[in-house]
């Protein structure tokens, strides 16, 4: 037993030690709370002391030091005055409180520090709450169910209003009784608030708190005010009336849709019209929207060449004209048989050899692009009928596309553009004849052009396209009955010199040569070598004629002679030179001058330099 | 004596605002030494401007130091660390209510527009290096930016109130020069942090102190300390 005892008193003793050692450390004294209620004084609260313990904590002082103008002065000096604040407090009146100036303030105890705080007097600003809460009623609902109050405060009695040194705003909050949420406003600055809406068999509670502005915290709740609202009416509803809206919409959104239905099934096209109006389609005057559908270019090229505006742009697409090239190394090769002829619907078949004047160039582009219609002329070749009136439309519309002509616009030199692709020799093939062109002679000039050529270039034989001298209103063209003579030649038939002689006058001009010119490079080569009958003139519509067989026609006036005159028909087509309005051609061979002879009529294009020769 | 009426006449509605303090009976005694065919604005209204001129200021003043110790010096003991020395602290500005009240009006008005002046270059250059930043803070930047102009309106009311209300006061340009704008380009960051920190604290407590004592003020000049 007795160790039973000095065992327990050495536990009761450790414990102890212990509790009293853990509470000496847990119950150190620390700053609850610095306010200051008016800005004018303030005062701090520490924990209280408690005197447990073996320790002896000793008197708690609390020292203060608060920066002076530039630096601080870590001068500590004691609380003023332990005692107005309550206990453990320090209290600072208003000579010892600034208001712009930081402190700081320690807790010592036995000389040690134990806690340290800095603040401004502005952050530990908590105003009084404001008393004299009362309302008065300001009206009834009609149904006498809600009501409206307005409630009156005053400011705190410290806080300085009148002089303005505290401006301060407050926060109303009011609940029912029996609730536990308060419900809260938004701060206010006057000391007057109205409250909507109570209802008015209800009681209840509103409490108001003041904050500075700008700085500090909440002060405490004022006392609570009880609101009873009076009952005005006999016959209050305990039901709230609640809008439906929910059926208003519904029944809404049902009553459109069934009008909606009624105007959109019915046969009443005037209501139809109101509400839904057809949106207007695009429309051209004078085309049948069919007519688009079905897809028949030509006629609709030729419907819309009649507005001038159309026009242009095929005319003027200098896209293909760029890329026109100028091959000297290629033979000319015609085929057979015109456009004109095709077109005319006369039978005639082009020589199939002749066709298809492979151009191993790229970008040419133009209508002369024998690969564009070398098939179809293949196909036509040796064709005879139908086909060839469906040809001849087809290839017109191509010409249209490529070597559109203006109707107004006849017998005028144009710039050659496609014979510039082409060789300048052209294989002429029979126009007028009735049967087909013997395929032999066409054969012989194709061999015998292949013996000149370097490179096997095919031209047309086929008539690209035929002079188109009028369009009709109606739409339909007319074409002028031009010498369907061709004489197929290639350049390089053509007496060398005279290739030298075609060349020398060869102006670097766009390759865009005047047919005449062409021509009389030209004539001089079938002499030689083409053993057909083929005239040596040039099938007007052969334009494809090099600007070296142009131009060394063009010097060679005395071969020329006859060659253009003899030859020199109406012109089937005239193609156009586009020239810098993208509307103009010229086209007017006649308006030319005499000596330049060889612009005239059959030249399909002339040279810029020539067109500028013959303008003024 | 003319009176600029373009800075005021936009801010007109700010009158809707300056419903704010709690003068119960406004009895606006209009002092106009020079008669009210020269007066188109009363002192009242001018006050009135004023006071949330300067409310305005200290508020984005307070923000904006708020966010800057948020994000660049929280918790890193420059409260107590900084120098805090204001080149406004040279002047005699009074510390409490007592002192306020002991100022004249005159003094206490040239008191309030030197502070006003001498925060001009400051806030130039504040907005100057902080926009130059490396990451301008956006908010920041357009705080100081809103403070440089609001500053500028407020002393030009200012001016024009003390013009009203002391005619005869003359021009009087001595107001604390600042110089701290080497501390605030320099390349420690530390210690360039703590420039910031010290400008702004100091703009803070100085525009707080403006608007305390202008609403001071108004409250003893136009409400005759019954607001």
């Amino acid at each position: 037993m007795d160790l039973w005892q000095l065992l327990l008193t050495l536990a009761l003793a450790g414990s102890s030690d212990a509790f009293s050692g853990s509470e000496d450390s847990s119950k150190e004294p620390k700053f609850t709370k610095c306010r200051s209620p008016e800005r004018e004084t303030f005062s701090c609260h520490w924990t209280d002391e408690v005197h447990h313990g073996t320790k002896n904590l000793g008197p708690i002082q609390l020292f203060y030091t608060r920066r002076n103008t530039q630096e601080w002065t870590q001068e500590w000096k004691e609380c003023p005055d332990y005692v107005s604040a309550g206990e453990n407090s320090c209290y600072f009146n208003s000579s010892f409180t600034s208001i712009w100036i930081p402190y700081c303030i320690k807790l010592t105890s036995n000389g040690d520090t134990v806690d340290e705080k800095c603040f401004s007097v502005d952050e530990i600003v908590q105003p009084d709450p404001p008393i004299a809460l009362n309302w008065t009623l300001l009206n009834v609902s009609l149904t006498g169910i809600h009501a409206d109050i307005q409630v009156r405060w005053e400011a705190p009695r410290n806080a300085d209003i009148q002089k303005g040194w505290m401006v301060l705003e407050y926060e109303l909050q009011y609940k029912e009784v029996n609730e536990t949420k308060w419900k809260m406003m938004d701060p206010i600055l006057s000391t007057s608030v109205p409250v909507y809406s109570l209802k008015v068999d209800k009681e209840y509670e509103v409490r108001v708190r003041s904050k500075q502005r700008n700085s500090g915290n909440y002060g405490e709740f004022s006392e609570v005010l009880y609101v009873t609202l009076p009952q005005m009416s006999q016959f209050t509803c305990e039901e709230d009336f609640y809008f439906p809206w929910l059926l208003i919409i519904i029944f809404g959104i049902f009553g459109l849709t069934v009008m909606l239905f009624v105007f959109l099934f019915s046969k009443q096209q005037r209501i139809k019209m109101l509400i839904l109006p057809p949106v207007p389609v695009p429309k051209i005057k004078g085309i049948d929207p069919d007519l688009l559908k079905e897809g028949k270019l030509e006629e609709v090229n030729t419907i819309l060449a009649i507005h001038d505006s159309y026009k242009p742009e095929f005319h003027s697409d200098d896209s293909w004209v760029e890329f026109i090239e100028l091959d000297i190394d290629e033979p000319d090769e015609k085929t057979e048989g015109s456009d004109t002829d095709r077109l005319l619907s006369s039978d005639h078949e082009k020589s199939h050899s002749n066709l298809g004047v492979k151009d191993g160039d790229s970008g040419r582009t133009s209508c002369c692009e024998p690969d564009i219609l070398e098939t179809d002329f293949n196909a036509n070749d040796i064709h005879e009928g139908t086909s060839e009136v469906a040809q001849p439309q087809r290839l017109k519309g191509e010409a249209d596309l490529l070597c559109l002509d203006q109707k107004n616009q006849n017998n005028s030199p144009y710039h050659d553009a496609c014979p510039a692709t082409q060789q300048p020799s052209v294989i002429q093939a029979e126009k007028n004849k009735p049967q087909p062109l013997p395929t032999e002679g066409a054969e012989s000039t194709h061999q015998a052009a292949h013996i000149q050529l370097s490179n096997p270039s095919s031209l047309a034989n086929i008539d690209f396209y035929a002079q188109v001298s009028d369009i009709t209103p109606a739409g339909s063209v007319v074409l002028s009955p031009g010498q369907k003579n061709k004489a197929g030649m290639s350049q390089y038939d053509m007496h060398p010199e005279m290739v030298s002689l075609c060349q020398e006058n060869f102006l670097m001009d766009n390759a865009y040569f005047c047919e005449a010119d062409a021509k009389k490079c030209i004539p001089v080569a079938p002499h030689i070598k083409v053993e057909s009958h083929i005239q040596p003139s040039f099938n007007q519509e052969d334009i494809y004629i090099t600007t070296e067989s142009l131009t060394t026609a063009a010097g060679r006036p005395g071969t020329e002679e006859h060659v253009p005159g003899s030859e020199m028909p109406v012109p089937d087509y005239t193609s156009i030179h586009i020239v810098q309005s993208p509307q103009g051609l010229i086209l007017n061979a006649t308006a030319l001058p005499l000596p330049d002879k060889e612009f005239l009529s059959s030249c399909g294009y002339v040279s810029t330099d020539q067109l500028n020769k013959i303008m003024p | 004596m003319n009176i600029k009426g373009s800075p005021w006449k936009g801010s007109l509605l700010l009158l809707l605002v300056s419903d704010l303090l709690l003068c119960q009976s406004v009895a606006p005694l209009p002092i106009c030494p020079g008669g009210a065919a020269r007066c188109q604005v009363t002192l009242g209204d001018l006050f009135d401007r004023a006071v949330v001129l300067s409310h305005y200021i200290h508020n984005l003043s307070s923000e904006m130091f708020s966010e800057f110790d948020k994000r660049y010096t929280h918790g890193r003991g420059f409260i107590t660390k900084a120098i805090n020395s204001c080149h406004t602290s040279s002047l005699a500005t009074p510390e409490d209510k007592e002192q306020a009240q002991q100022i004249n009006q005159k003094d206490f008005l040239s008191l309030i527009v030197s502070i006003l002046r001498s925060w001009n270059e400051p806030l130039y250059h504040l907005v100057t290096e902080v926009r130059g930043m490396q990451e301008a803070p956006e908010t920041i930047l357009s705080k100081a930016v809103e403070i440089e102009e609001q500053t500028k309106r407020l002393l030009e009311g200012m001016e024009l109130i003390v013009s009203q209300v002391h005619p005869e006061t003359k021009e009087n340009e001595i107001y604390p020069v600042w110089s701290g704008l080497p501390s605030l380009q320099m390349a420690d960051e530390e210690s360039r942090l703590s420039a910031y920190y010290n400008l702004l604290h100091c703009l803070r407590r100085d525009s707080h102190k403006i608007d305390n004592y202008l609403k001071l003020l108004k409250c003893r000049i136009i409400h005759n300390n019954n607001c």
